[in-house]
């Protein structure tokens, strides 16, 4: 259908409408207008992604100047693939009412493992192989010493990109992965490095965060898109953690041992070049006494090692004389290497500042900072220059050149932790440097300055003051949408005790309490006994779900517990759980239903989804909160609490709540949904735990579901599931959750759309 | 344990079998275990059991590093370097700073592989002899670099300590008031005739008052007073231990030679005559004659006679120019104003 969004015709693929949706185009349009970012919170289910895409392509072709470019970043291949999906969907639409073909290009990029098409590299199973694999059939060097000499190999697919690719733009079009390789294999080319190629022009950009957020990657894939560009980040909230992640730097002391081997290749291959062919090292040598910059322009393949953010102005110095000369370079790592096993051999836990490092580095084997700055972009120099094609033995080296320039750009916003063993088994040394980013607002910085208008979104965003502060960014809209229900389809009950009048917590003084754990075991049988096909339980770590099953299983309630459903338990190891994930998909789907036991912040709480039977009750078993011992987290805290004024707890209950709101989210999955959501813990019923959780959420949240007993909770649940077993249809939903274009246009529904803007 | 492969090279004992053990290593960078060094050097000095170079027994260390070469290389760094201070201050451009570095690091290097060692050692000497001055200047000082790093940690103890203070005292306020409005409650309820609910209303209304506002004064003591290092003016404040306890002597050699040229005055009316014609042109007939004494002084009629002829000419043809003057007249009524207003 055809909509007016505040005078702006957009093209709308489907038929009808949620009227969240309509509400959600209004503000991202006003957003779009007023050139700032924003954040947006909509319930899962609700067609997000849809929404997004027709309003912005509509807003690129009306405003073609003002709006260049799409760039949409999602979490998961799979996930990227469904967007790709819908904005097929999308373009056919246009080309039916249109008449004609659009102007439009969209493409999905991911990582060379998902995109190479080479017959024997693309057989491989790790990226970082495949990486480094590709690298030694595509470097500039391979290349050059192909033309002299054939017996080198090299990559067809690329020689042909390079040779015709680059001249012949892809036709505009919806291309996912298969889609680029298909054509790929069609024309000869590379789709990777065509893909990589097609950014600069495309209209819409499907990728993974990293491609944005790593500075590392971001240097070489996104740095030049335009800044009239809109990015949005799609289920965002927990993008904190990956601006985080994408900063910090973990050191074992096996990667140091590794990083020694390499030195010594490093050492050889310096020393035979030198016997054999001088003349590289010395145009290196000439070029670093020039700058570092200027030669490096163009070398598109030469991309596997590339610097972490640094300050534009240091890279167009000249490199400090001090590591000029390869040997000079390759003693200077030697002394960084042994500096850092020196400092792993601590007996206890250190912990220090960036700047603090930096002095006894320079005390005890006489490194300035300046030369240290330049390690990372000094380390990829070499090794181009001495042309070593197989870049995985490396990898350590390179870890450990970003870790030394980082640490001695960034003074702020960063600590090091040195752990000489793991907190649960303290007589075991294994020690690690753990060079931690405390501040997501670095990684992210160059994103929200650079393009005008930021996207971030999810269905779980609550409470939404929390993330401008902790990314420290100015949004011009922030709005949390609430579901419009025809029926209420989802039931959150906060169950607080058991038959006995125990009270239920996952609390850490009453964590072994044998009371708690048989409540907990009796409330899963009952709920387990009312409610019908699939039922998943979360947990707050996989030590408490491990203790709990055990004592589970003493206490008789596993035994009790088969007689109702089958039984799956999520692991750590990501095999054993997908194996898990399909038989429980499996007993669902054949009626004999079952229970999934799994824990917030795994693999299963995140991305997974249990629609319709899949899920039909969700139970959270206590708060999830981190495990607030590490002290990595502790110095998060105390950072966010000295430069944000944001108070530890808050931080602790935020975290936890949105990831309770990501577990409960699980089984909703659309209108025609319903599920039951258990909170079983006491300490949810408080008003700072409830306030958290979304909007849509706290709106079923009735204050008479606030403080249930088991059989109290299980009673709610047989009545409301008979409720809704009855057939619900299209009409029912028409007019009040899903709206037709008259019924939109018609006055009453204009009047209601404007209330719920001014109430937001 | 790491290091546990690590092996005395002369008795073969192993971190292993031997926990105790400790690796030292000399100038030469070949490590030896304590017990060895004993055994070996009992009289003081040895020779080396791998390299056979003689050694003293004072000069063996505790191995830092996992391997001795860096050991030796670090020693060797830190001894070149001493010498080798110069900062790029020192050097007009970059590059000259640069190309520097480059022939310090060659230099360590070949002390440390024993490249051409008698050229090398040649150019230390001479380097030595060279800059003298700058050395033992710059060993006083600390380069930008440290001076800001001691900055940076400097402020950051300030903040923690600062930081600490404040939330404890935060904390024990909040208690306090907490524990004054519980007994004020009680009092309340013991000793007032109004109803009970609603007196427990008010307080509820006033502790949840109370919550609202806590947040927002913690917010606004969050944001630790960095104590300040410096003074307004910038100056630092307290000793610093890198500014050198006397000035640095100029540099002579750069400047240009003085060179005397006779002033010249404008006098603004006729030239008077010069000291040395005075007494030709009679001009002393007027004048007292200097005494023994005065001339015993220096002083001759001369001077004063002199100085009395130019105070009279000078300033004989000036004519304030109009302009001027009114410029002067205006800017004195504006004060005029200005004191009015």
């Amino acid at each position: 259908m055809k909509l007016n969004v505040d005078g702006l015709l957009v093209y709308f693929p489907y038929d009808y409408i949620y009227p969240e949706q309509f509400s959600y185009m209004l503000e991202l349009k006003h957003a779009l207008d007023a050139k700032g970012h924003c954040l947006l919170e909509m319930p899962s289910g609700t067609g997000k992604t849809t929404t997004l895409l027709s309003l912005i392509v509509a807003y690129m072709k009306a405003h073609p100047l003002d709006l260049t470019k799409l760039v949409y970043c999602s979490r998961t291949v799979p996930e990227i693939e469904k967007v790709m999906e819908e904005l097929r969907k999308l373009m056919n639409y246009y080309e039916k009412e249109m008449g004609m073909e659009q102007n439009i290009l969209g493409l999905a990029l991911s990582s060379r493992k998902n995109l190479c098409i080479h017959p024997s590299v693309s057989k491989e199973r790790e990226g970082k192989v495949v990486d480094g694999r590709c690298y030694g059939l595509t470097a500039s060097f391979v290349r050059a010493r192909h033309a002299g000499d054939d017996a080198v190999p090299v990559c067809n697919f690329y020689e042909g990109f390079d040779a015709h690719g680059k001249e012949f733009p892809l036709p505009p079009g919806v291309y996912n992965l298969d889609d680029l390789k298909e054509y790929g294999q069609a024309k000869g080319w590379c789709p990777y490095f065509l893909a990589r190629y097609t950014i600069t022009h495309a209209n819409i950009v499907v990728y993974s965060y990293h491609y944005l957020l790593d500075p590392k990657i971001a240097e070489v894939v996104s740095k030049e898109i335009s800044k009239t560009s809109v990015v949005v980040f799609d289920e965002a909230h927990n993008i904190d953690n990956v601006c985080i992640d994408s900063m910090s730097v973990k050191i074992t002391k096996r990667l140091l041992d590794k990083c020694s081997n390499s030195i010594q290749i490093l050492e050889t291959t310096i020393s035979n070049m030198k016997e054999n062919d001088n003349r590289r090292l010395e145009k290196e040598y000439q070029r670093l006494v020039e700058g570092l910059r200027d030669a490096n322009i163009a070398r598109e393949t030469d991309m596997a090692l590339v610097n972490p953010v640094l300050p534009s102005e240091i890279l167009e110095e000249a490199v400090p004389g001090t590591i000029r000369t390869a040997e000079h370079f390759v003693a200077f790592l030697k002394r960084v290497v042994e500096y850092i096993k020196t400092r792993l051999r601590v007996q206890h836990v250190v912990q220090e500042s960036p700047a603090g490092f930096l002095r006894d580095i320079h005390i005890k084997v006489c490194i300035d900072r300046k030369p240290l700055r330049f390690t990372a972009e000094r380390l990829s120099s070499l090794i181009r220059t001495l042309e070593i094609s197989d870049l995985t033995d490396f990898s350590p080296l390179v870890t450990v050149s970003h870790f030394a320039t980082l640490v001695s750009t960034y003074t702020k916003g960063f600590t090091i932790i040195i752990e000489p063993f793991e907190d649960r088994a303290p007589t075991v040394s294994n020690p690690i440097l753990y060079f931690s980013c405390l501040d997501s607002s670095i990684a992210i910085k160059p994103v929200f300055n650079r393009f005008q208008t930021v996207v971030i979104t999810s269905g779980t965003l609550s409470p939404l003051d929390m993330y401008p502060k902790i990314l420290d960014f100015h949004p011009v809209i922030m709005t949390s949408f609430t579901m419009t229900l025809a029926r209420p389809c989802i039931l959150p009950m906060i169950v607080s005790k058991g038959n006995d009048q125990v009270a239920m917590s996952s609390r850490y003084e009453t964590r072994e309490d044998t009371a708690v754990i048989r409540n907990y075991g009796n409330l899963l049988v009952e709920v387990a006994a009312a409610v019908p096909d699939g039922i998943v339980c979360f947990f707050t770590s996989y030590l408490y779900l491990e203790t709990i099953v055990s004592s589970w299983y003493d206490q008789g309630i596993i035994d009790q517990l088969q007689r109702h459903k089958l039984l799956f338990i999520e692991t750590q190891d990501a095999a054993e759980t997908s194996l898990a994930l399909i038989n429980y998909i499996k007993a669902c789907d054949n009626g004999r239903g079952a229970v999934l036991l799994s824990v917030a912040r795994g693999k299963v709480s995140e991305g997974i989804d249990f629609d319709h039977h899949l899920g039909r009750a969700v139970l959270m078993f206590g708060i999830p909160y981190v495990y607030t011992q590490s002290r990595i987290l502790r110095a998060r805290l105390e950072y966010l609490r000295d430069q944000f004024q944001i108070r530890e707890n808050d931080f602790l209950t935020f975290d936890a709540m949105r990831h309770a709101a990501q577990c409960l989210g699980r089984c909703m999955r659309g209108k025609t949904d319903y599920g039951i959501m258990i909170l079983a813990d006491k300490r949810f019923s408080r008003a700072d735990k409830r306030s958290k959780l979304p909007k849509w959420i706290q709106e079923h949240l009735k204050d008479t579901n606030c403080n249930l007993s088991t059989e109290e909770c299980v009673q709610i649940s047989k009545r409301w599931l008979r409720q809704m077993a009855q057939p619900f249809s299209r009409e029912d939903q028409l007019g009040i959750s899903l709206l037709t274009l008259e019924q939109l246009q018609s006055e009453e529904m204009q009047k209601k759309i404007q209330q719920r803007a001014q109430a937001a | 344990m790491d290091g546990n492969d690590q092996t005395c090279p002369k008795c073969k004992t192993t971190k292993y079998r031997n926990p105790a053990m400790i690796l030292m290593v000399n100038a030469c960078g070949h490590a030896l275990c304590e017990s060895c060094v004993e055994l070996l050097f009992a009289k003081g000095s040895g020779a080396c059991p791998e390299c056979k170079c003689a050694l003293r027994r004072q000069n063996f260390r505790i191995q830092l590093f996992e391997d001795p070469a860096v050991d030796k290389e670090v020693d060797i760094r830190k001894r070149i370097l001493k010498e080798f201070n110069k900062r790029q201050e020192d050097f007009s451009t970059l590059r000259e700073y640069n190309d520097y570095l480059e022939e310090v690091e060659n230099i360590i290097f070949n002390l440390v592989f024993d490249v051409d060692s008698t050229n090398t050692n040649k150019m230390i000497d001479n380097y030595k002899k060279e800059n003298k001055d700058i050395t033992m200047k710059n060993r006083n000082r600390q380069s930008q670099e440290e001076i800001e790093l001691e900055e940076l940690l400097e402020a950051e103890k300030a903040q923690q300590s600062e930081k600490a203070n404040s939330y404890v005292n935060a904390e024990l306020e909040e208690k306090k008031q907490k524990h004054k409005a519980r007994e004020k409650l009680i009092d309340e309820l013991m000793f007032s005739d109004a109803d009970a609910k609603s007196i427990v209303a008010s307080h509820v209304q006033a502790t949840a008052a109370l919550a609202k506002e806590q947040p927002k004064a913690a917010a606004q003591a969050g944001g630790p007073v960095v104590k300040s290092s410096k003074f307004s003016s910038g100056i630092q404040i307290g000793l610093r231990q890198n500014t050198s306890s006397f000035l640095p002597i100029p540099k002579q050699q750069d400047l240009p030679l003085f060179h005397y040229s006779a002033p010249v005055f404008d006098y603004n009316g006729p030239s008077p005559p010069a000291i040395e014609v005075l007494g030709k042109l009679k001009y002393f007939a007027n004048i007292r004659a200097a005494n023994a004494t005065e001339r015993a002084g220096g002083y001759t009629e001369a001077l004063s006679c002199c100085r009395a002829l130019q105070e009279a000419m000078g300033g004989l043809f000036y004519i304030p120019q109009s302009g001027h003057k009114t410029a002067v007249a205006a800017s004195a009524e504006e004060t005029d104003d200005m004191e009015t207003a």
